[in-house]
């Protein structure tokens, strides 16, 4: 399996602060990759320095073969990768409707590939059909998640990012956003998940790798991570 | 009664000014919340472009038939438009994420430009617009409504209806709500943010534009300083519809105009700016989120 994304001993920063550390990790076609660690260890501003939003200080980002560095977050979607950031962010005051049509603004010289994303989007999750009327703002948070993975499926991307997509939510909702980050994966998109319940992104992933301040301190399959004492420690008993 | 009608309908003519400028206000506030002082001295742009546009035209001995004066307004609307856009690139792109003291007295900075270029451009005395617009008029209960003032307003209607248009339908439009409330989350959707924003301020600019034209045929004289005072004005009408919203901004100006024509009656014409002025204090003191204003939350 060729690699997907490939990061080559990325350091990112805040101001001064460095939050990441040299990281190298790669995501291959058609795999789901976990990103574990405790809270602060990193994983959101390795997501973010992969969507552009934060410029690595050194190091190289690419995507098939071709380097992402330096450019602009909108670009960076045009070429294929999607961000569903933490907090899921969604257009309070704009309809469910509306959230996902800005979903596929990279699609909007085709408005037939909006129109068959939403209804795409209304089949994987029936209910925000019902509500494509109503304003994001009004959803319950399972369904504002469910809305920001739809949206973030509007732009077809290669690869999808979901930043704790379970974070606050009861665990059966939990449990059902997991089956459709499968679903999803199944019908052929790469995923890079970061999951803060550790135990419920290794039944799912095929890869992980675990982050600690800033570094990348382990990495193996997901069968193998499950099965680490440390690991299970330190976060799968939460 | 007659009274009554004819204060409304002066009040229209003026509050749908003030409307068009206040739009351009609130867009812009509510894209990147800056009050963006400038915007009033782009109405008089918009009155003097459309001033020389006008005088080519009859100049040419053509004459500026109805056909003339729409080309005219719609050119000035794109010329101005595109200045705005600069203005933009020039002076408050570079200071977005610089504090927002910096990039208000960057505003002010380009509000003082505008006014003294302008000064230089078409000199410190009033002008006489080249465009003799019609007086006749109905005869509405008593009252006399022109066929210019009803003009004018349809004119400003039309614009407002073209901008609900493109706000409510387009995924451009949507865009523009969208980074009002977002702008990270925008970005991340593979919009072109500071495109957007560009829009934002062409489509602000051109509609102040459309308006400074309207008022130059409408009173006759234009001056380098016109811009200033109804600035202020359209600022307290996009204030009182609540800032930030679009149909707010819309109907602050419609109601500012009209209760400044009547404050002109009941007081006299000197009392004019007061009743504006006075009435920006009581809502700042009452009612600071306006009519339609929803209470303003920081984005992170
Ligand atoms: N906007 C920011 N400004 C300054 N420091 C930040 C910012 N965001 C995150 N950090 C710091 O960077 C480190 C990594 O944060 P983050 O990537 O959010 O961790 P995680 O997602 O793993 O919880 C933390 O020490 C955090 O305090
Ligand atoms: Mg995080």
């Amino acid at each position: 399996m060729s690699a997907l994304l490939k990061l080559t001993d990325v350091h990112s920063f805040y101001g001064k602060i460095e939050a990441l550390k040299g990281i190298s990790l790669e995501v291959r076609q058609g795999e789901i990759v976990a990103l574990l660690g405790s809270n602060g260890a990193g994983k959101s501003t390795t997501l973010k320095t992969i969507s552009g939003l934060v410029r690595p200080g050194s190091g190289d980002i690419q995507l098939e073969g071709k380097s992402l560095v330096g450019w602009s977050p909108h670009r960076i979607v045009e070429e294929g990768i999607v961000h569903v950031p933490e907090g899921r962010r969604i257009f309070a005051g704009l309809t469910v409707h509306e959230n996902l049509e800005l979903g596929g603004f990279t699609q909007r010289k085709e408005k037939a590939v909006i129109a068959e994303g939403i209804e795409l989007a209304y089949a994987l999750f029936p209910r925000l059909k019902e509500r494509s009327r109503q304003l994001g703002g009004t959803l319950s948070g399972g369904e504002q998640q469910m809305l920001a993975i739809c949206r973030g499926l509007m732009a077809r991307p290669k690869l999808l990012m979901l930043d704790e997509p379970s974070m606050g939510l009861a665990p059966i909702i939990v449990q059902e956003i997991m089956e459709i980050i499968r679903k999803i994966n199944g019908q052929g998109t790469t995923i890079l998940l970061i999951e803060q319940n550790a135990k419920a992104a290794l039944r799912l992933a095929h890869r992980g790798y675990v982050l600690e301040t800033g570094q990348i301190v382990m990495e193996n399959t997901a069968e193998v991570l499950r099965g680490d004492e440390s690991i299970v420690k330190a976060y799968l008993g939460a | 009664m007659d009274i009554l009608v004819q204060t409304l309908a002066d009040g229209l003519v003026i509050g749908a000014f003030y409307s068009l400028i206040a739009l351009g206000y609130t867009m812009v506030f509510g894209i990147i919340k800056l009050l963006n002082f400038a915007h009033g001295d782009l109405y008089m742009l918009g009155a003097f472009v459309g001033y020389t546009l006008l005088s080519l035209l009859s100049g040419s001995g053509t004459g500026a038939g109805l056909m003339g004066i729409v080309v005219v307004l719609l050119l000035t609307m794109v010329i101005v438009g595109l200045i705005g856009m600069g203005i933009e690139r020039v002076a408050y792109r570079p200071l977005l994420l610089a504090p927002r003291l910096s990039i208000l007295i960057t505003a002010l900075g380009v509000s003082l430009f505008l006014e003294n270029g302008s000064m230089i451009a078409w000199g410190a005395q009033y002008q006489v617009y080249p465009l003799q617009l019609s007086h006749d008029g109905w005869n509405v209960l008593g009252a006399q409504i022109t066929y210019t003032q009803m003009g004018l307003v349809l004119i400003s209607a039309l614009l407002m209806l073209g901008l609900h248009q493109f706000i409510s339908r387009t995924l451009y439009g949507k865009a523009m709500r969208a980074i009002a409330h977002d702008q990270t989350a925008c970005h991340l959707m593979g919009i072109d943010v500071h495109k957007v924003i560009g829009l934002t301020f062409f489509i602000g600019a051109s509609l102040a534009a459309g308006a400074g034209t309207m008022a130059g045929a409408y009173y006759g004289t234009v001056n380098f300083m016109m811009g200033f005072i109804i600035g202020l004005k359209a600022f307290t009408a996009a204030v009182l519809g609540g800032i930030g919203s679009i149909p707010g901004a819309m109907l602050g100006g419609l109601l500012l105009g009209m209760m400044e024509t009547a404050g002109t009656f009941v007081f006299g014409g000197s009392w004019k700016d007061v009743v504006a002025f006075s009435l920006l204090i009581l809502i700042l003191v009452l009612r600071p989120t306006g009519i339609m204003g929803e209470k303003v939350t920081e984005r992170m």
